[in-house]
């Protein structure tokens, strides 16, 4: 069944220029023309009339959140496209700086925060609209109208986004998936319990070959591992695999760290 | 990068999926441009449900292009009064707006386009059997408010409240109190609320259209301001015969169609005709 996954690069680059083409508008959409504060979720009643998201946020959630269930964090290294626009800045940027330790540690929480802090404003501020809705009009044009009236949070929200993604990723790598991302941090927990997910063997000798390989600079089966197999090829042991359900002591103890 | 496809191909390969991305967002910009037979109208939001498939109709008979922004009006209005936006043809909510901007030179002239009303919704079957806007006055009524929506749906429901008397205890009662139309609506829909005020057009957005009880509201409770819409001829028409003729489509008997279709009434109807008289929408 797994040996779809040992020529991986091929079928993720096609997934996820797939998913550019058919989530790509979405996401510009979600970026710089929508009005409330959390975007991409909740969008039927948004009276922005051309945003695909109206049709496609409630089945492109379910769709997600079962992937979740079985492929784990696999959305963000297969599909998202942010982490192909995230990867392709690496890729030419050539960003390299590492945090490592505490530090990582520390930043990688900041995905859990912003998952809280959306949570927050949707469920409990009921999402409240921080910009004029451009209900329809030609791309460009509105995107200017649109950060002509928003008011100052949309503003902050939208420009510290784009400085962290963009700058920020051009020199630690995947900045905003790693450690900002609240929808990378709510798949980072169900990837802890997935059935399906990279994982290393008894025969890992530890060498970070698979960590030098991967652009979330992490390991597999650890915080910010995506599933996206770059490292099945990277191990010069092959200690590296797909594996499935993990037995309920290693979810206990991916569940302790 | 490990990877059985080169990095070059790949960034290649994303940049393209990238581009049909935007292309896709931006179906019309570039040709827009380039075709003579175009025009620019921005208008009210409100009013997209209308314009949209008006604009397509236009389009269809004479093979011109319509580059068309709907948004809320006060910021589309903001942009031309006081910032660096230009468009062809605009038909703003509030008469105000269109006086400021004749005044200022940047409107040639404007006609009424249509008129919108206010009514009480309720859940299908109307459950806590409200009769009149009186009715909110009842304590076992549990109204939703959308005080801090965008004009007018905010403020002119709430002028509406309180010309009716029944505000305070609107307030007092109101099981929510949002700042959507839109959001706030599936409230009534799902018998969480007994009523909202909102406008008729509202009641027609294919979402809505059917999933409520429509009660009207007596025109003496509305307010004033946010009910006539114009449309007007504005100094940057490129082709100012072209851009009248697109008017002339609007306010013809087939243009107008799409304006009550959508849940507004036509300026040039004889309800439309006597609101004309009413709020003074003549250009002068």
């Amino acid at each position: 069944m797994f040996d779809f996954f040992r020529t991986t690069s091929v079928k993720r680059r096609i997934t996820q220029l797939l998913s550019l083409a058919f989530l790509g508008e979405w996401s510009f959409y979600g970026i710089f023309r929508c009005p409330f504060a959390v975007p991409y979720i909740g969008c039927a009643q948004c009276p922005v009339i051309q945003c695909p998201g109206r049709s496609l946020w409630m089945w492109s959630w379910i769709i997600i959140g079962a992937s979740a269930l079985v492929f784990g964090r696999a959305f963000c290294g297969w599909v998202c496209p942010g982490g192909i626009v995230a990867e392709m800045l690496t890729m030419v940027t050539k960003a390299r700086m590492n945090v490592r330790g505490i530090a990582a540690k520390v930043a990688a929480s900041g995905k859990y925060i912003m998952l809280a802090l959306s949570l927050y404003y949707f469920f409990v501020l009921n999402n409240p609209r921080w910009a004029v809705p451009i209900r329809t009009g030609e791309f460009f044009n509105s995107v200017w109208l649109t950060f002509e009236h928003a008011n100052l949070l949309w503003l902050y929200k939208t420009i510290g986004i784009l400085v962290i993604f963009f700058i920020g990723g051009s020199i630690i790598p995947r900045v905003w998936c790693r450690f900002l991302c609240p929808t990378g941090g709510l798949l980072d927990i169900l990837n802890k319990v997935a059935f399906v997910k990279v994982t290393a063997d008894e025969s890992c000798t530890n060498c970070d070959s698979c960590r030098k390989t991967c652009s979330m600079d992490t390991r597999p089966a650890e915080t910010n591992c995506i599933n996206c197999g770059s490292c099945l090829s990277a191990c010069p042991v092959e200690a590296v695999h797909y594996s499935k359900l993990p037995r309920k002591t290693e979810i206990a103890s991916e569940l302790r760290n | 990068m490990s990877s059985n496809t080169s990095r070059r191909t790949f960034l290649k390969s994303a940049g393209v999926a990238i581009s049909a991305s935007l292309a896709t967002a931006l179906p019309v910009a570039s040709s827009a441009k380039e075709n003579a037979n175009s025009l620019q109208v921005w208008s009210c939001g409100g009013l997209a449900e209308a314009m949209m498939p008006a604009n397509s109709k236009f389009s269809a008979k004479n093979g011109s292009h319509i580059a068309y922004t709907g948004a809320f009006a006060g910021a589309l209005g903001k942009s031309l009064l006081s910032g660096g936006a230009q468009t062809e043809v605009f038909a703003p909510r509030v008469l105000e707006l269109a006086q400021k901007l004749k005044a200022q030179g940047k409107m040639l002239h404007y006609e009424p386009l249509c008129y919108t009303r206010y009514v009480l919704i309720t859940p299908k079957g109307n459950p806590a059997g409200i009769e009149s806007i009186a009715d909110l006055k009842r304590d076992d009524v549990k109204p939703v408010l959308i005080p801090d929506a965008s004009p007018p749906g905010g403020k002119a429901s709430m002028i509406i409240l309180k010309k009716a008397g029944v505000e305070e205890t609107a307030v007092k009662n109101a099981v929510t109190q949002g700042d959507c139309v839109q959001t706030s609506v599936p409230d009534i829909v799902n018998g969480k609320g007994d009523v909202a005020v909102v406008e008729y057009r509202l009641t027609q957005l294919p979402k809505f259209k059917d999933k409520v009880d429509v009660i009207d509201i007596p025109e003496k409770y509305y307010p004033p301001a946010p009910v006539p819409f114009t449309i007007g001829l504005m100094k940057w028409a490129k082709d100012k015969d072209f851009a009248e003729e697109y008017i002339r489509f609007i306010l013809s008997e087939e243009g107008q169609a799409f304006f009550t279709a959508a849940g507004f009434i036509a300026a040039r109807s004889e309800q439309g005709e006597r609101l004309t008289l009413k709020y003074g929408v003549n250009d002068v």
